[in-house]
């Protein structure tokens, strides 16, 4: 989970821990970064805009990892534009969720994803 | 109990230092020892029995219980409930049933306030913890509110008010505020009322718009929320008279529609799920989203008002323009009456409606610019001055042409005297070319003319214009809208309004 606000990284965190998921969470995505390579998480979520790496590059600088480990990541962005819909559409197991955005909704697309990885 | 690990390593690892062993017990029994080897018997009854009183008296001793030398316990708390007992062991006790030398502790009182301390913090962990979780859920819980807002924002941004709108506004409530129903009731226009109703229930609610209406109509009138506009039930049983409504129990939230002095109606939501409730920032949400549906309303009445003033503005121009020639009087209004109501059976769209209706009105203003000697002559016409007559279309499309909100209705206007077939005026467009607005007045206005009185003639009969009409469908009028023209007049009481004479 990486988000540069605390309250919100915090309040996914506990969503998810309370689901029963193990959660990490960075605060910018040079951490985020970082995190992804010694974690290897099944799903990161990620904020578009942060310091230091911005989401979007975060996601296609790990794209390529997703050959040899899938995992599913989300970005978090206030407004999807046409252009960002196009480049979603080029990265691999990527979704975008609208902000401001629902944490129920968000634990609700998570759970659904290892659903579908358990079929 | 959680959180326990950090403080368990923490324990034997102060166990290995100090040489003081600890056990944690709760109500089943050990739950931790900082020793791997099991105490003897006799120790191990005498750890249950110091666990015990700890845990049924927990205030005894100060908070610090000693049953023998070298035995001390204090109680964990989680939430002013003891949750465990802390005991810290003389290790010597291990070995043998009497400690063979002096416990490591120097003074007793020291291990006490130790023990005391220790447990106050893992009770005040406990309770930042609970916090924490606490603040986070609200949070959450104020995120899904902003989320909510969000997406309904959305939906009432729209300026004009209509069923549409408040068909999917309901939607969007009832999914997103999770109810099982969400409705806009409006006494004094129904034709707004809109329902959204989840398909599970169904069964449970076969008549649901039939129940909401029981339900407005049950909301006392003395309930001293509707001072602030809402009204609300989150336990049927709770309230007089509200049970007999349904056998299920259910919960009921109704917010007024209303801005400034004017009430339209009710905005509300209803769930029979009694495990949650309606909480106060999804009232204040509702409270919000029904002042804003109130304003559209508010707004929609008001541009209604002036279009209708500017609409009656017009017609008095066209009166004043209609009085030049006195056969012609009234002549437009009606032929706007007969194309709204083509356009109502031609199911067109509020704009196509708008230009129609400003189109019809407007057709003869060209009218203006031509002599009365000759819009009232009685004899047949020269064909200088019927040139003349001609050219009223294109001067009421120049006259209106500076209006850009009137820019829709010029085709309609400009070529109302075309004709079907191509020999009509001013550019001689033949069939689906002419414009669709223009194709509707021609057939009003062929009819209304020939019912009317001219100059040159007395009115035809309805019969005689209507058999005229059907004639001239497909040579001079268009046949499909010919036919639509006389689905409107079969059934027109307006009919009998229109005296010969006019």
């Amino acid at each position: 989970m990486i988000d540069d606000e605390a309250h919100i990284r915090r309040v996914i965190e506990l969503k998810l821990k309370n689901r029963g998921y193990a959660v990490v969470t960075a605060s910018n995505g040079e951490e985020g970064l970082y995190l992804i390579h010694r974690e290897r998480p099944d799903v990161v979520i990620s904020d578009i805009m942060m310091p230091r790496l911005d989401g979007k590059t975060l996601c296609e600088v790990t794209d390529d990892l997703k050959k040899d480990r899938s995992f599913l990541t989300i970005i978090m962005t206030c407004r999807i534009s046409p252009e960002e819909h196009e480049w979603v559409d080029g990265m691999q197991e990527t979704l975008f969720m609208e902000k401001p955005f629902s944490p129920a909704r968000l634990v609700r697309s998570i759970d659904e994803y290892f659903h579908a990885q358990e079929k | 109990m959680k959180d326990l690990g950090l403080f368990t390593q923490f324990l034997s690892s102060l166990s290995r230092i100090s040489q003081i062993h600890f056990e944690i017990w709760n109500h089943e029994g050990m739950s931790f020892s900082s020793s791997s080897r099991k105490p003897t018997g006799k120790l191990s009854e005498e750890l249950r029995e110091l666990s015990g009183r700890v845990l049924s008296h927990p205030t005894v001793g100060g908070g610090v219980q000693q049953t023998r030398r070298g035995l001390l316990g204090v109680p964990l708390r989680n939430g002013g409930e003891t949750v465990a007992s802390l005991i810290a062991v003389d290790p010597s006790l291990w070995r043998s049933s009497e400690p063979m030398s002096a416990p490591p502790w120097k003074k007793p009182g020291d291990l006490k306030a130790f023990l005391k301390g220790i447990a106050t913090l893992l009770e005040d962990r406990w309770l930042s913890l609970k916090e924490m979780e606490k603040m986070a859920e609200e949070l959450s819980q104020q995120l899904e509110d902003i989320y909510l807002y969000s997406r309904l924002s959305t939906e009432i941004k729209t300026l004009r008010f209509s069923h549409s709108m408040l068909e999917e506004l309901n939607q969007k409530l009832q999914e997103l505020m999770h109810t099982d129903l969400a409705f806009a009731k409006l006494p004094d226009r129904t034709e707004y009322n809109a329902l959204a109703v989840r398909s599970t229930i169904s069964e449970k609610l076969p008549d649901p718009k039939c129940f909401v209406d029981t339900l407005i109509r049950a909301i006392p009138q003395t309930a001293s929320s509707l001072k602030e506009s809402y009204f609300v039930v989150n336990d049927s049983r709770d309230i007089p008279g509200f049970s007999r409504f349904h056998p299920d129990p259910f919960r009921f939230l109704a917010v007024m529609i209303r801005h400034e002095e004017a009430f339209y109606g009710w905005l509300g939501l209803l769930s029979f799920n009694l495990k949650e409730i309606f909480r106060r920032s999804e009232l204040r949400l509702l409270i919000s989203v029904a002042e804003q549906v109130a304003v559209v309303i508010s707004n929609t009445d008001l541009y209604r008002d002036l279009e209708q003033f500017v609409i009656n503005v017009v017609k008095s121009l066209v009166y004043a323009i209609e009085a030049k020639d006195e056969y012609t009087r009234g002549h437009s209004e009606r032929v706007s009456h007969y194309c709204m109501e083509m356009a109502e059976r031609l199911d067109l769209d509020e704009d196509q409606k708008r230009d129609l209706q400003w189109a019809s009105i407007l057709h003869d203003v060209g009218k203006i610019g031509i002599p009365e000697a000759i819009l009232n002559k009685a004899g047949k016409l020269e064909s200088e001055e019927y040139a003349i007559i001609k050219e009223h279309p294109r001067k009421g499309y120049h006259i209106l042409r500076p209006l850009d909100q009137l820019a829709g209705s010029l085709p309609g206007i400009l070529h109302h005297h075309e004709r079907y077939d191509g020999l009509g005026y001013p550019s001689g467009l033949k069939g689906e070319e002419i414009p669709l607005n223009a194709r509707i007045i021609a057939i009003a206005d062929t009819f209304d003319a020939i019912h009317s009185s001219r100059a040159y003639r007395p009115a035809g009969s309805r019969e005689q214009a209507l058999a005229i009409v059907r004639e001239a469908a497909g040579i001079q009028l268009d046949p499909y809208l010919v036919e639509v023209f006389f689905q409107v007049v079969s059934r027109d009481p307006t009919e009998e309004k229109h005296g010969q004479g006019t």
